[in-house]
């Protein structure tokens, strides 16, 4: 009844192709020992009843999806790139808050590293005060960039000093430009980049620190550069955290993690600057509702307590 | 004993300064690369295997065979024995 559906998924995971190389038909074997005798019958049986048949068959399909489970994740294991360890980054607890310390120094390695590639067009300067930076220190900051502004009572667009209400500047004026600078590699704006990768922050921590050399057999082109934590391995961007290559205001010694560390602090801070407060709000809400939840725990048995505790006597009638 | 006490306090704190001294040098050394070092010793065992695997791919050249699979058993070890102690030597 159901054979034709069965049938029909089995002819989806046991695709030929997977048998041709020999690794892939050893860890096929490796990874359904207890099948591949049904498997033989499959091969030998040609003609008989529909139920062995389709028993081999069923066998068939699972050990090729068994060995398709085990063979696709090998195949894919560089295409999804490695999985980056958890950092115990300080402002994750429940109760934490930002290093803000980290913000200001993280907020100058973008500034002097990344910001030749990398937009943050969604943040403003004005976002910075009080936060990382003080209010003069962020309009000093503001002023040292040209920002074009809408046409004039003439009609002509100017350039002016940036303001404090301006956005961080922009590197490239289009996707295009960006592209075209970069070998057809689109830099990603960073404002939202902690929460638009998986894993964000302790991902391009790792991708950041994580130029290791490639591993033996694997090319790429020279245009390229390796990176284990990147999908597919191959990433345009080469590294760009070298020891010393920012000076720090306070002195911190600027080396590749210190600096990843503190820049992934600045970018989590830019994806989520309202952090602190939702964590306060979050804290003070859960314990509001679970004195809420205590009281109508009270009020619900106080009103069921009448027909809980009645009880009903069956009497025969004479 | 009171001595001992005091010298074993002086020394305590001369290491301090002058730790507070290294992380202060500018060609101060990476934290993280230091560490895999250190780490390099947990994880023998994938270690050897990425080694062994090399040789296979060095010896026979077809260019299909690669060692991804070894490297990253290899590196997550590193990661996993890394990250509980990398932030804790960072500012």
């Amino acid at each position: 009844m159901r054979t034709g559906k069965i049938n029909r998924l089995i002819a989806h995971f046991s695709l030929p192709g997977f048998l041709s190389q020999p690794s892939v038909a050893a860890s096929l074997l490796k990874a359904a020992p207890i099948l591949t005798p049904k498997l033989g019958q499959a091969e030998s049986g040609s003609s008989g009843s529909q139920f062995p048949k389709t028993t081999a068959l069923f066998g068939a399909g699972a050990s090729g999806f068994l060995g398709c489970a085990t063979i696709a994740y090998a195949s894919d294991e560089a295409e999804h790139g490695l999985d980056c360890p958890s950092y115990p980054w300080p402002h994750i607890s429940i109760l934490s808050s930002y290093d803000h310390s980290s913000i200001r120094r993280g907020h100058q390695v973008y500034q002097q590293v990344c910001a030749s590639c990398h937009s943050m067009s969604l943040i403003s300067y004005r976002d910075l005060v009080g936060v990382a930076y003080a209010e003069e220190e962020t309009k000093a900051m503001a002023a040292e960039i040209e920002v074009v502004d809408g046409p004039s009572d003439e009609g002509k667009m100017f350039t002016r000093p940036g303001k404090v209400s301006d956005r961080l500047p922009q590197p490239y004026t289009n996707e295009q430009a960006a592209r075209f600078a970069n070998g057809g590699a689109y830099p990603p704006d960073l404002s939202l980049i902690t929460k638009a990768r998986h894993n964000g922050q302790n991902y391009v921590f790792a991708l950041l620190t994580g130029y290791h050399d490639y591993p033996a057999g694997v090319t790429i082109r020279d245009e390229l550069h390796y990176n284990p934590y990147f999908p597919g391995g191959a990433i345009v961007m080469p590294k760009m955290l070298n020891d010393g290559a920012v000076e720090y205001e306070d002195g911190t010694p600027a080396t590749e993690a210190q600096m990843g560390k503190d820049v992934v602090t600045f970018l989590s801070w830019a994806a989520e600057p309202e952090m602190e407060e939702r964590k306060l709000m979050g804290l003070k809400w859960i314990f509001v509702l679970s004195l809420v939840l205590l009281q109508a725990g009270y009020y619900r048995r106080m009103r069921w307590s009448v027909l809980i505790s009645r009880k009903l006597v069956l009497d025969v009638v004479n | 004993m009171q001595n001992e006490q005091t010298s074993r306090k002086a020394t305590a704190k001369l290491t301090s300064i002058i730790q507070q001294l290294e992380q202060s040098w500018e060609d101060a050394v990476d934290q993280k690369k230091a560490l895999e070092e250190s780490c390099k010793s947990k994880c023998t065992k994938p270690y050897v295997e990425y080694k062994q695997c090399v040789k296979r791919v060095d010896s026979d050249d077809s260019g299909q065979k690669h060692c991804t699979g070894q490297y990253f058993d290899y590196w997550s070890c590193v990661d996993k024995c890394v990250a509980p102690k990398l932030f804790q030597e960072l500012k």
